[in-house]
């Protein structure tokens, strides 16, 4: 039994890894496309008139990618606001500087996040994590269901990117640190 | 001059549709924010009545969805509770199965509460919910469990700890739940068929779930208590060994109906099952059976009005006892007085709860949250009958002996009364606070005050405190109030209730947002538990106990295709049996309880998974000189196949593969052997949603 309690012990402080919490997927598909605008730069995004909502996600997660994507839909129907939008999915060994993209939502992954990170910086756009941890690879906003619904924003990465946010946005999030915490 | 006018003009019209511009891109913020705003509360709503913030909540639970349990192959709610960390199995010569929290009492009833969608089902006879145990797990939707006192729903005490099932009635907008075909079959000839189905108008509701299985499960048994003199030495020769008849055969009919801020709740369940090890412990003919039907109706009132919110309840429910057997073998002498063919018995006892509730929320004062209500609960046993092979004669006619020898006090009843308040104070966005109190009066003991205390701390995103302090009660049970003429029990109705003082520690370490380690300690204080013992049936506040342990548990992946979840408990302490001046180690607990999943995701479609069960050996009860109670491991294997395009499902299940003997402890001078549990077995579960 010592031999169990120790794996376990060792398991605890080692792996880390993911899995989709469905409520937290649709709240962030939710939330994330009106944070976008938020930005009083967003016409500078805005590819052929439209908003390109680009889902970056790892080949086995095409399911979850695709779930977004519908709740997106069903949502908002065609429209951000007054602008029409597309969702557009692409795995994560296919995003490069040339995908079309307003913003990016990265669903987990082990070995791309920081690539995102940097091509969402290169371009200038919003990057918003489904998991709080890539917050300090270099993503902008991610949003976790505590006791409250909580909007993390890490100022780190703020003023690096392209964006400028009306100042009510700042009264609703919480910022985090470049550790992330 | 005009060139002025017109350059004055002009400017004002600029400033005029700045102003406007700015206006109405603040008017725009506003309303974006306020979406935004309301998106969050409406998560978050939905977040907390599901659990999924679990962390973040003022106690310690686990909470497992019913889609994950049903990928890895567990049937039904007993197999899902075995998941918990600190919780395991104990049953009885009924074959009562009560989850045991953190080894507190394993020989009392009523230690834990469950409720099914809020309404709570503990039979009165027992204060269990054995029959509730087989409840297939694709009529579940989600399965909450709290540890400890923490928890209090609705000013119901749950002592060791309370368990939530929500059936798929409940939905949100964005969640709604789909209607479903189940079919399973598997070893023992078990087999199930079920179905949900939701119907939907404006404002109307109407969810019903229904649900039919039987199995002819036979598992081996003995020397039965015969052996151990319980019918006195002179009848040792008649004790048998042989299969204890553990079959079942049930149906359930659930509706929950919901019509603007009204809503209704009921279920029938009719639970029939072999009479397992005898209610006089000698081993029964597979015919004889044991029915513990159980039906509620309840009807709600909810309404929201800005910082007021108001939940008004009331219902019943009725739950029998209702048994009929072979008490005894062939040939018994009683006192001189021999029943060649055995004597019968049949044993009726019906009881009736009525409660009322209403509980009112206050947010008017910034950061608080204040509760208060009551709960009003009438129990009483409105029918029985007693009837038995003539025990003058040996004649196996039955005989009514309701009057004369009744098992069971026909006059039972209690009235409770429970008085709530508590306040959920938001002290900052990383520091909350639960206080608050019940208070308890009944027609016989009063428990009294109740209070508890719980704070969360969030240091930071990953990392999370919660301390708790909590006293809970458990009341007499019937069974322990009111038995008769029973050698073995001596019901007393002078019962004071059994009281734990709880003190709860937790750390929570989220690696991701769905990743996590967490580290529970508790210290339990028990006073005045109740006991009997063969040599002193009469039930007694004789016990004290004190138990201390910890909870490691772990969630996570190894890869981006699987799920790992492990946790393990450890548990000691020491019992005082204040009369007979013994102080002794927990018994029929065991110390150590390991238990995990991992599923791997072969492909979208496929799925394979094991769960991995470790239960430590238990010590006996002073006095009892049999070894202790061997530790076992079991290892459950599923193969879970999900067609997306038509939205079924086909798992085929292999439980304890390794064929590992399971048993579960019996008291001293009954079934030696202990109780044998299942060993290798299969299910094949189908579902169809719709």
């Amino acid at each position: 039994m010592k031999k169990t309690f120790l794996l376990f012990l060792f398991f605890g402080t080692l792996v880390y890894g993911y899995h989709y919490d469905d409520l937290l997927l649709k709240a962030q598909a939710s939330i994330f496309p009106k944070i976008m605008l938020l930005d009083k730069k967003l016409k500078n995004k805005l590819i052929d008139g439209k908003i390109i909502y680009t889902v970056v996600y790892d080949k086995n997660d095409y399911r979850s990618a695709l779930n977004v994507s519908d709740f997106i839909d069903e949502n908002h129907k065609g429209h951000f606001d007054k602008y029409e939008y597309q969702v557009n999915l692409v795995e994560f060994t296919d995003l490069s500087d040339e995908t079309q993209a307003s913003a990016i939502y990265a669903l987990n992954s082990n070995q791309y996040i920081e690539k995102v990170a940097e091509i969402a910086k290169k371009k200038g756009i919003i990057a918003f994590a489904y998991d709080i941890s890539n917050l300090k690879n270099g993503f902008l906003f991610s949003l976790m269901l505590e006791k409250s619904a909580v909007l993390y924003l890490n100022k780190e990465n703020l003023y690096t990117q392209q964006v400028d946010f009306v100042e009510s946005l700042f009264q609703i999030v919480k910022f985090l640190n470049a550790n992330g915490r | 001059m005009k060139h002025k006018i017109f350059h004055n003009h002009n400017r004002f019209t600029l400033i005029l549709l700045l102003s406007l511009n700015l206006s109405d891109l603040s008017a725009k913020t506003g309303s974006i924010l306020e979406s935004i705003s309301s998106e969050m509360k409406h998560f978050n709503t939905i977040a907390t009545k599901t659990k999924q913030n679990e962390h973040y909540q003022p106690y310690i639970i686990s909470v497992f969805q019913g889609e994950k349990l049903q990928k890895l192959g567990v049937s039904n709610l007993k197999e899902a509770l075995e998941l918990v960390p600190g919780v395991d199995m104990a049953t009885d010569n009924f074959n009562n199965q009560t989850p045991i929290f953190r080894g507190s009492n394993s020989l009392a009833y009523g230690q834990s509460k469950l409720f099914i969608d809020g309404v709570l089902v503990n039979n009165v006879f027992f204060d269990a919910y054995s029959e509730y145990l087989s409840l297939p797990i694709e009529m579940i939707k989600r399965v909450e469990v709290a540890r400890g006192p923490g928890s209090k729903t609705d000013g119901v005490n749950a002592y060791a700890g309370s368990i939530h099932v929500i059936t798929y009635a409940e939905d949100f907008k964005g969640f709604e739940s789909k209607d479903k075909l189940v079919l399973k079959y598997g070893s023992h000839d078990y087999s199930m068929g079920g179905f949900m189905k939701t119907f939907k108008a404006e404002d109307l509701k109407l969810f019903i779930d229904f649900f039919y299985q039987k199995d002819d499960k036979k598992l081996p048994a003995g020397p039965d208590g015969l052996s151990q003199g319980v019918f006195g030495p002179n009848n040792i020769a008649l004790s048998k060994s042989g299969n204890a008849p553990l079959w079942s055969k049930e149906y359930s009919l659930g509706i929950n109906l919901t019509y603007k801020d009204f809503s209704i709740k009921a279920r029938t369940l009719d639970h029939t099952g072999g009479s397992a090890y005898g209610i006089n412990l000698a081993l029964p003919q597979n015919s004889d059976r044991l029915k513990l039907p159980s039906h509620y109706f309840e009807v709600a009132y909810n309404k929201q009005n800005n910082n007021y919110k108001v939940d008004i309840k009331a219902g019943f429910k009725y739950d029998t006892f209702d048994s009929k057997a072979k008490l005894t073998p062939d040939n018994l002498n009683l006192g001189g007085v021999i029943f060649t063919d055995g004597i019968y018995g049949e044993h009726l006892s019906k009881q009736r709860t009525v409660y009322q509730s209403s509980y009112f929320k206050y947010s008017g004062i910034k950061n608080h949250l204040i509760t208060a209500g009551y709960r009003f609960m009438k129990e009483e046993t409105i029918d029985m009958s007693s009837k038995l092979s003539n025990r003058a004669t040996g004649d196996v006619e039955l005989v009514d002996y309701s009057d004369t020898l009744p098992f069971f006090d026909v006059d039972a009843k209690r009235n409770t009364l429970i008085l709530s308040l508590q306040d959920e104070f938001q002290f900052s966005s990383d520091l909350s606070f639960i206080y608050g109190f019940n208070y308890e009066q009944t027609s016989y003991e009063n428990a009294g005050i109740d209070p508890r205390v719980s704070m969360v701390y969030q240091l930071d995103s990953e990392n999370i405190f919660k301390t708790i302090y909590s006293r809970s009660h458990r009341n007499a049970s019937w069974q322990e109030m009111f038995t008769k003429n029973n050698r073995a029990r001596v019901g007393n109705t002078k019962l004071k209730p059994e009281y734990v003082d709880a003190f709860e520690v937790a750390y929570i370490k989220k690696y991701t947002s769905d990743s996590y380690f967490q580290t529970n300690l508790f210290y339990l204080l028990n006073k005045d538990q109740i006991y009997n013992s063969s040599t002193d049936p009469e039930y007694k506040n004789a016990v004290d106990t004190d138990i201390y342990g910890f909870e490691l548990e772990y969630k996570g992946n190894i890869s981006s295709v699987d799920e790992l979840y492990l946790n393990y408990s450890y548990v000691s302490g020491k019992t005082t049996i204040k009369d007979e001046g013994k102080r002794e180690s927990l018994p029929n607990v065991a110390h150590q309880l390991a238990k995990g999943y991992y599923i791997y995701n072969l492909n979208n479609a496929l799925s394979l998974s094991g769960v991995a069960k470790y239960v430590g050996s238990k010590g006996r009860v002073s006095g009892d000189t049999r070894e202790k109670v061997k530790a076992y491991s079991t290892l459950d294997t599923s193969l879970n196949y999900k067609n997306q395009k038509y939205n079924c499902t086909l798992a085929l299940s292999i439980k304890n593969i390794f064929n590992a003997k399971v048993t579960y402890a019996s008291p001293p001078n009954t079934y030696i052997e202990d109780y044998a549990q299942e060993r290798r077995n299969f299910l094949i579960a189908f579902t169809k949603e719709f």
